[in-house]
């Protein structure tokens, strides 16, 4: 893994430019096209009232993918985003059980539990060695277990307040989406401006040599899954606010989405560098693209196909050494000077 | 040495005979006819203990379906003990539970068998072990006296008469129908659109992807599949969804579209009720009526249970059949409820008491 990471570093030191480039410009170009072609195909999917209606859904994918990023920035995959955002649905809806008055102590117990199961998720990766998949999937089980204490499984409706916060719209633009950008924004800033955003990245990146450079890795570590739940936390109660009347388990659907739009955006499993603008760009391309095959009207089953297809597509467009195929299919060109391996040629 | 070995395994053997033999006798084929004074028809002399078992028990209707299962056990006090297992979702544990419970040595149990068709053998073995055992509202095939004693279904084909009826009340032009149900292929939706089928002519337009939409009863999936068809149909007539509430948090869509809600045929509950009261007045075409969500069906399978067990005379009836409940147009049998001050999720519908419900959803 650590060479990996260490040929990924080389290639993006020749080419930082066109690594960024790729994926923001792949996953653009997938989300105009969905766009496009349901211009041309099934206009009421890019109708007024379905992306109003599209959106709210979007940037809760959006926060959860963020989230998301932080874990796989750091070559992990959390997979307690659905026991997340279901507890934080749970906590904002049973508390205040429609007391607007109690709703900002039932947020702030929410964010109280996000902060421990981010912590323990992150003791148990960075001090007990856990792979990350089983950490979080039994942290997963102990949120559900946490969900049942709260609420027997039975959230309540959403309280007013909570409801106008997340599901009304601001000067035409739904709140939920005002959400999102602001948690972009700040991901992008602590993570890409700052002196720590930068160690973060780096010991994504390969671990071993921040740990040699005397970088914190633990303590990084650590905070990547405290801020994805906190980042799961804020996708919980927009979505409690925006569906009124919520399950317990609402987070259940987030959990595969919030992985793929992390992948779609270019960011590799393996850890490293994450693409917070391009994974929020992924999250509109998903429900744009739900809502395209919605409108086509066609049968459930081709639904989950077209979704299918589109992920596998839009992965392989980052997985595929594209360049190899193309010297294996036609053979090396006399001009190719460089390191075929290194994907410079 | 070995002939006394042989003695033990004939004893042992004949032991076992015995508690087979007084078992399968007992599962409610062999009682006399018998009836406590004072108590309900269906609730006999004999002293019994019953266990109600769910194989899922996470959610508040479930939560007021199996008080309303230990209210109506209430009734009769020859069932001297009533106990409760939730099998969380989990049909390993639903099988066990039911397991454990004959082990116990329950008399009599009604089953909710979320795990349909899984389920039989577990209660097929209770059922010859001389329980009396009476699977509910989800069907696990199999046949009355032979895998279990009696099987109360729910008529999804009668609740949907009740919504063809009225919708022919509302349009009797004919008009757009939008079909909301569950998972793609759940029979409840399949038995639905039967039901309303048997009501409604060619005039009456589904304007669904066929047989229903699938919204899984996720609230989120719901208001997204309802976006996707209010974008796509400028002329929704008619909403009929086998889950009410989920389509509080989705119908304020077609106000944010500048249209009004249009008329909504579905299953109570007291969110949608209030939703009902609070937006009707800014949505002229917005009519409501309702069919019982169903929470008694239990106790039609209580008494089945009781009866058979204790000697009570059994119920006339094998199916729940979900009364009309709500209709804000004539009022009959009632025009909308909602209680403000309770929660959003119990139903009003049910016989348990509306601040029983509450306390029992709270408790939790």
């Amino acid at each position: 893994m650590a060479n990996h990471a260490t040929r990924c570093d080389t290639t993006r030191w020749n080419r930082p430019r066109l690594r960024v480039a790729r994926g923001f410009v792949a996953i653009t170009t997938a989300t105009i096209l969905v766009f496009a072609l349901g211009a041309i195909i099934a206009p009421s999917s890019i109708s007024h009232s379905a992306i109003i209606g599209m959106v709210p859904f979007a940037a809760v994918l959006a926060i959860a993918g963020l989230g998301q990023m932080l874990v796989v920035q750091q070559g992990g995959i959390d997979l307690s985003v659905a026991g997340g955002v279901s507890l934080a649905v749970v906590i904002v809806t049973h508390q205040p059980d429609g007391d607007s008055a109690k709703l900002g102590a039932a947020v702030a117990m929410a964010i109280g539990f996000a902060i421990g199961a981010g912590l323990i998720n992150g003791l148990l990766v960075t001090r007990l060695r856990l792979n990350s998949i089983i950490a979080t999937l039994g942290m997963n089980a102990l949120l559900y277990g946490a969900v049942f204490a709260v609420s027997g499984g039975t959230p309540r409706s959403t309280t007013r307040l909570l409801a106008s916060i997340a599901g009304n719209t601001t000067w035409g633009i739904p709140n939920a989406a005002l959400f999102a950008v602001a948690a972009l924004v700040i991901v992008s800033v602590l993570t890409g401006k700052t002196v720590a955003g930068r160690r973060f990245e780096a010991i994504g990146a390969n671990p071993a040599a921040a740990r040699a450079v005397g970088l914190r890795v633990r303590l990084h570590r650590t905070l990547a899954f405290v801020w994805a739940q906190l980042l799961y936390c804020l996708a919980g109660a927009l979505l409690a606010g925006i569906t009124h009347q919520p399950t317990a388990f609402q987070g259940d659907s987030l959990l595969l989405p919030s992985v793929a739009v992390v992948v779609l955006a270019g960011t590799s499993l393996l850890g490293g560098r994450g693409f917070p603008v391009s994974t929020v760009i992924a999250a509109v391309f998903l429900r744009e693209l739900q809502q395209f095959v919605l409108a086509l009207g066609v049968d459930t089953s081709v639904q989950t196909l077209v979704q299918a297809i589109a992920l596998a597509v839009g992965v392989a467009l980052y997985s595929v050494h594209w360049s190899s195929v193309r010297s294996r299919l036609f053979g090396p060109r006399p001009s190719q000077t460089g390191d075929p391996r290194l994907g410079l040629a | 040495m070995k002939r006394r070995s042989s003695i033990t395994a004939l004893a042992v053997a004949g032991l076992a005979l015995a508690g087979c033999s007084s078992k399968s006798s007992s599962n409610g084929s062999d009682v006399a006819a018998t009836h406590l004074a004072g108590a309900p028809d269906w609730c006999g002399t004999k002293k019994v203990t019953l266990a109600q078992l769910d194989g899922f028990g996470g959610n508040s209707w479930r939560l007021v379906t199996t008080a309303s299962g230990e209210d109506e056990v209430r009734k009769c006090p020859s069932v001297t003990s009533y106990q409760y297992a939730n099998g969380n979702g989990d049909t390993q544990k639903s099988i066990s539970d039911i397991q454990a419970f004959t082990a116990k040595g329950v008399d009599a149990m009604v089953v909710f068998a979320d795990a349909g068709q899984a389920m039989l053998p577990a209660i097929r073995s209770a059922y010859k072990a001389g329980l009396v055992v009476v699977p509910y509202r989800v069907e696990v095939g199999g046949a009355a006296g032979t895998d279990y004693t009696q099987f109360v279904g729910a008529s999804f084909v009668n609740d949907c008469v009740s919504w063809g009826k009225w919708i022919k009340t509302i349009l009797p032009g004919g008009g757009n129908l939008l079909f909301l149900s569950g998972p793609k292929g759940n029979s409840q939706g399949n038995d639905e659109l039967k039901g309303m089928k048997t009501v409604l002519d060619g005039s009456y337009k589904f304007i669904n992807e066929a047989p229903f939409d699938v919204t899984n009863w996720d609230p989120a999936l719901t208001q997204t599949v309802l976006t996707a068809e209010i974008a796509k149909n400028p002329k929704i007539d008619v909403i009929v969804s086998d889950f009410g509430p989920s389509l509080v948090g989705a119908l304020p869509v077609f106000q944010n579209s500048g249209r009004s809600i249009p008329a909504l045929a579905t299953s109570d509950g007291n969110a949608l009720g209030c939703f009902w009261k609070e937006n009707h007045a800014a949505n002229p075409d917005f009519k409501l009526f309702t069919v019982a969500t169903g929470n008694d069906n239990v106790r039609l399978a209580v008494d089945w249970a009781v009866a058979k067990a204790t000697g009570g005379k059994p119920p006339s009836s094998t199916t729940f059949q979900a009364p009309s409940f709500e209709d804000s147009v004539t009022g009959t049998p009632h025009p909308v409820e909602c209680e403000a001050s309770l929660p959003g999720d119990i139903y009003l519908s049910a016989q348990l008491a509306k601040d029983v419900q509450a306390k029992v959803i709270n408790n939790k």
